[in-house]
């Protein structure tokens, strides 16, 4: 310490001499969450030093070799299949706390995705509100202006049974709405983008991801890491309390009903600490106060002061009574791994502390100066006059690496299915269009302000002012001074992973894809959440594998960069895991945000044409799901079809002949030609006898293949078909009337008009939030 | 920055989180814009009396855990009170839009009689926070827009606030605040005609969406000009039809008026 006298070790717990059933009792009256060869890991280590572990230090290793903090299932399979997915514009990928991605000159954006689902399934306001919280300072953290919060929710549908001891779907749902909706419209930052999916098998395990955009100037990237040997550390934003203790080794483990103790590791969010914090962080680095930087998120301190040095190639040291708390009486321990929210933790040069001390004074920032950076390798903790840990950076991150076993072999038999006619189609058809995951999202997207800062160029609605539709992908503009805007499509066709995890996956990535083409954006990064159960069963870990595959390929065929990602496991109650949902979230880039496309029809008299081929199977449909048949062979994405309808709709984008454009997915032609119609309640006649010789249901329902309704200027309809002559094209019908009038095989399916089948849209979702 | 331009201050505090779309309408509309930080107003390292117009935009302002505007409100008055008072007698344009407006009227600036506080913003009929573009009409008789925004056009506007429905004291201010012709602005359906929700978002009397107070240079307004002054804010149709948007028309009105002071 400072008087250079050797403090004495405070605090030591025996483990040298204790057997398995110690270690592992040890493992679990601590939280720690550590297995047994871990703890025996732990154990030789100390005898190695000829030293008992004191209590700070075991929590210590229990948080940085948590599944959370060190990736110890998913690791090798993630490098495996990720690995080498860069592109020249890709500025940092996989390396800080957010990737880091060139869109011209010196114009960046930054870009990450997390979920939070163990905390929103025991608290799920907290919970998904401290998920909004965590993402902003991962992107605050590179030194960025926060511009868009993204967030896909996969919710019960309150048909199935909630387990004993779990929380009511209407709650949950509910509250993890609230809780995003608070903390984002509180901070600030439009919510602009996202996907709802209802299903009963997230009815106790929902999974609330948040992604979040920024902007920033290359010049202005702040590293995860020290600059030099001799930085001062500096704690800044909302105080350390109780709250959060263990965060990471309970979203480390299996779910357990009436898991009162996960409470206290859901920590409590207060985004009008954060609003300043974003304001005066942001000022300071663009004053080049900033050395380094790294959020407070999963490990607290514990894992951002050690990463922090590491990274720089720096020990450290800390007080830990230099902290400021939100309550008396904090363990050492407590402080070090607590994850109170709020919290930034600076690398500063010596000679900045004092204006960086002035900008949080004027904007009311609590802040201390907790320790320094220091040569070596080694992370010391002091405690008033104790030393009380003193361990190796490197030991403390070598967290271990599994190679968990998986089946080679998928061991669900897939088999045709049949489903029957409806006696009454019309009927039918008006199921689906109030079926939750087909129906408007109105009554939650409303909640959220998606207007804030006035960047927003494509909302998550399109059309006339009340009576507006979803778009495919909003677009935000990333600043003043340039045309440059992104788009952002974000979700998971977990229908069709279930069915199959690997061609699931492709269907997942295209359908964003598309999505960022009907904007009239080009893809550009990619960025991956992945949610799956528990990864000791070899069939989920096959589902983890597979999909991270397919995300492979599909990177390595497009030219696109995995730039952020978070991997999620043991999302189940019990035997039953969740469906595998890797969420994907696909960034586009516009040149001008002002030729951006919107999918409400614009003019009547304008063409019909459906694009893109399709076996027309049902397979992976949410009708086939809503009818209980989810089974079947799902069909394979043509990649290279794709990739033309890249090139011809950005080539042709501003060429004044496409109206609109719109991707079909959930809910097929039907839901999507509909859509198209509610924005501007200008109705259409379409037939659709020629589009494949399939039965009707599958023409109207099937979600297979890369298919999009294009809308095209009256007059134009022959430049069109001469420049899209590289795809298939099949000229449908005409925009026009008040009503929507389908036909097949010349019989009249439904004539109905607009309005009343918006108003069946629009209340779909009515008794569920 | 031009220093012969008036001089535009847009106040923050913690939770104030509309003031980029403030600051920039401002700057394009021909004014200064100035952060302005409470902080820096109740330190004395600002004096309000260099500006000629003081623009109050929306947010939480501490969190909003109170009732909105009110934790604001106490401080800026005790912290620049009669400053505030001596802008609001020499005509400067004091313009608060959704939280900013709910502040306005907890200082009793919207009032009839300054002082006397007879109006508040309530929680919105529906109860939820609304997040939509919604139709206007402007409705009012005031010297700042006279001329420069016409009464016969609908203009679309977004809103996006839990608590916007304005509450009058009693039957006689809200005929007060209607037969000065202090309604500034109404909400109106796709027809121009005074509807129910959503056309009416939040459930306020006589559709009232803005108002302005004893002096006509006090505005208030749950919607947000700000966000949408440029001609990628409008809804597609409007962007065929080519409409301008209302916010760049608000602006440059206020931005002529200021210079004119």
């Amino acid at each position: 310490m400072d008087n250079g006298r050797t403090p004495t070790f405070s605090g030591s717990i025996p483990i040298r001499n204790s057997d398995q059933t110690k270690l592992m009792n040890l493992s679990r009256d601590m939280g720690l969450g550590l297995d047994i060869d871990e703890m025996i890991r732990l154990r030789n280590y100390f005898s190695s030093m000829g030293r008992e572990p004191t209590e700070t230090e075991l929590q210590a290793m229990g948080q940085a070799w948590s599944e959370h903090c060190c990736y110890k299932s998913s690791k090798i399979y993630l490098k495996k299949y990720l690995s080498n997915l860069k592109t020249p514009y890709t500025v940092l990928a996989m390396e800080d706390d957010a990737g880091v991605v060139n869109v011209t000159g010196d114009l960046d954006y930054v870009v990450k995705m997390e979920s939070h689902n163990h905390p929103s399934a025991v608290e799920p306001y907290g919970g998904a509100a401290t998920g909004v919280g965590g993402i902003l300072r991962d992107i605050l953290c590179m030194g960025s202006q926060p511009i868009s919060v993204i967030d896909s929710l996969y919710l019960g549908n309150g048909r199935g049974e909630v387990p004993e001891g779990y929380l009511n779907t209407h709650f949950t749902n509910s509250h993890i709405v609230a809780g995003i909706r608070d903390y984002g419209n509180r901070v600030g930052i439009p919510t602009v983008a996202g996907s709802l999916h209802f299903d009963q098998n997230f009815e106790g395990i929902p999974l609330v991801n948040v992604g979040c955009v920024g902007v920033i100037r290359s010049k202005d990237i702040s590293r995860s890491r020290v600059s030099s040997t001799s930085d001062i550390l500096i704690l800044a934003g909302g105080k350390t309390g109780r709250d959060g203790i263990h965060g990471v080794n309970f979203a480390s483990r299996d779910l357990e009903k009436d898991d009162k103790e996960s409470k206290k590791a859901v920590q409590l969010g207060n985004p009008i600490i954060k609003e300043p914090l974003i304001k005066a962080i942001l000022e300071a680095n663009s004053r080049g106060l900033i050395a380094g930087m790294k959020d407070l998120g999963g490990g607290g301190l514990s894992s951002a002061a050690g990463e922090l040095c590491l990274a720089g190639g720096s020990g450290g040291e800390i007080y830990l009574d230099r902290v400021l708390l939100k309550e008396e009486g904090m363990k050492p321990w407590e402080i070090w791994i607590s994850e109170s929210q709020e919290r930034m933790l600076l690398a500063v040069k010596e000679e900045n502390v004092e204006t960086i001390s002035g900008i949080f004074e004027v904007w009311g920032i609590p802040f201390s100066i907790i320790g320094k950076a220091v040569p070596g390798k080694r992370m010391k903790l002091f405690y008033r006059k104790d030393l009380v840990m003193d361990l190796s950076l490197n030991f403390l991150t070598s967290g271990p690496i599994y190679s968990k076993p998986y089946y080679q072999r998928n061991s669900r038999r897939n088999f045709m299915v049949y489903l029957m006619d409806p006696k009454n189609l019309e009927e039918e058809i008006m199921d689906v269009i109030r079926d939750l995951n087909n129906s408007g999202k109105f009554p939650i997207i409303r909640q959220y302000d998606h207007t804030v800062r006035g960047n927003t160029v494509v909302k998550p609605f399109a059309g006339n002012p009340n009576m507006e539709t979803h778009t495919d992908s909003p677009v935000i503009r990333l600043d003043n001074d340039s045309t440059y805007g992104v788009a952002l499509s974000s979700g998971c066709s977990v229908n069709a992973m279930e069915i199959n995890p690997y061609t699931g996956t492709l269907w997942t990535m295209a359908r964003a894809f598309r999505n960022v083409l009907c904007s009239g954006a080009d893809p550009h990064s990619v960025v991956d959440a992945l949610n799956f159960g528990n990864p000791n069963h070899m069939g989920v870990m096959r589902q983890f594998v597979r999909s991270l595959e397919a995300i492979g390929e599909f990177c390595r065929y497009f030219s696109l960069p995995v730039v952020a990602g978070n991997v999620s496991l043991y999302n189940h109650i019990g035997k039953n895991n969740i469906p595998p949902t890797p969420n994907i979230l696909i960034i586009g880039v516009i040149d001008n945000y002002n030729n951006s496309i919107t999918p409400d029809f614009k003019e009547e008299g304008s063409t019909i044409y459906l694009l893109g081929s399709s076996g027309y199977s049902l397979a992976g449909s949410q009708y086939s799901r809503s009818r209980g048949k989810e089974a079947g062979f799902l069909e394979n994405i043509d990649l290279e079809e794709l990739s033309r309808f890249r090139k011809l709709i950005l080539k042709y984008r501003d060429s004044n002949m496409i109206n609109s454009i719109h991707d079909i997915s959930t809910g097929g032609l039907l839901v999507a030609l509909l859509e198209m119609s509610f924005g501007s309640q200008l109705g259409f006649v379409v037939d659709i006898s020629f589009i494949s010789h399939v039965r009707v249901l599958n023409k109207l329902f099937s979600e297979s293949g890369n298919r999009f309704i294009m809308e095209v200027k009256n007059g134009r309809e022959e430049d069109f078909e001469e420049a899209f002559k590289g795809v298939l094209i099949k000229k449908i019908g005409q925009v026009g009337g008040e009503d929507a009038v389908i036909v097949n095989d010349s019989q009249t399916i439904m004539n109905r008009n607009i309005r009343s089948l918006r108003e069946i849209w629009e209340r779909g979702m009515e008794n569920i939030i | 920055m031009d220093s012969n331009l008036p001089n535009a201050a847009v106040l923050r505090m913690e939770g104030t989180n509309n003031d980029s779309e403030a600051f920039r309408s401002l700057r394009e509309s021909g004014l200064n814009p100035k952060y302005v930080h409470l902080h820096e107003i109740e330190t004395k390292k600002i004096d309000l009396e260099d500006f000629q117009v003081l623009f109050i935009p929306g947010g939480f302002s501490a969190g909003d855990y109170v009732r909105a505007g009110v934790i604001f409100a106490i401080r800026l008055k005790t912290a620049a009170g009669s400053k505030i008072n001596k802008m609001v007698e020499d005509g400067k344009p004091i313009l608060g839009t959704c939280n900013g407006f709910q502040v306005l009227s907890e200082m009793g600036l919207t009032s009839s009689r300054r002082e006397s506080r007879d109006i508040a913003l309530d929680v919105n009929e529906s109860g939820k926070f609304e997040c939509r573009t919604v139709l206007i009409k402007y409705t009012g008789k005031n010297k700042i827009f006279d001329g420069k925004i016409s009464v016969d056009t609908i203009y679309e506007i977004p809103v996006a606030h839990k608590e916007g429905r304005i509450r009058f004291l009693n039957e006689r201010v809200k005929s007060e605040v209607i037969g000065d012709n202090r309604t500034l602005f109404r909400y109106v359906d796709p027809e121009g005609a005074l509807s129910g929700y959503p056309w009416n978002p939040n459930g306020s009397p006589e559709n009232i969406a803005g108002i302005s107070g004893e002096y006509e240079n006090v505005l208030g307004l749950m919607p947000h000009p700000e966000r949408i002054a440029y001609e990628y804010q409008l809804s597609s149709g409007a962007r065929r039809m080519k409409k301008v948007p209302i916010g760049k028309l608000f602006f440059q009105a206020i931005s002529e008026y200021a210079r004119k002071l």
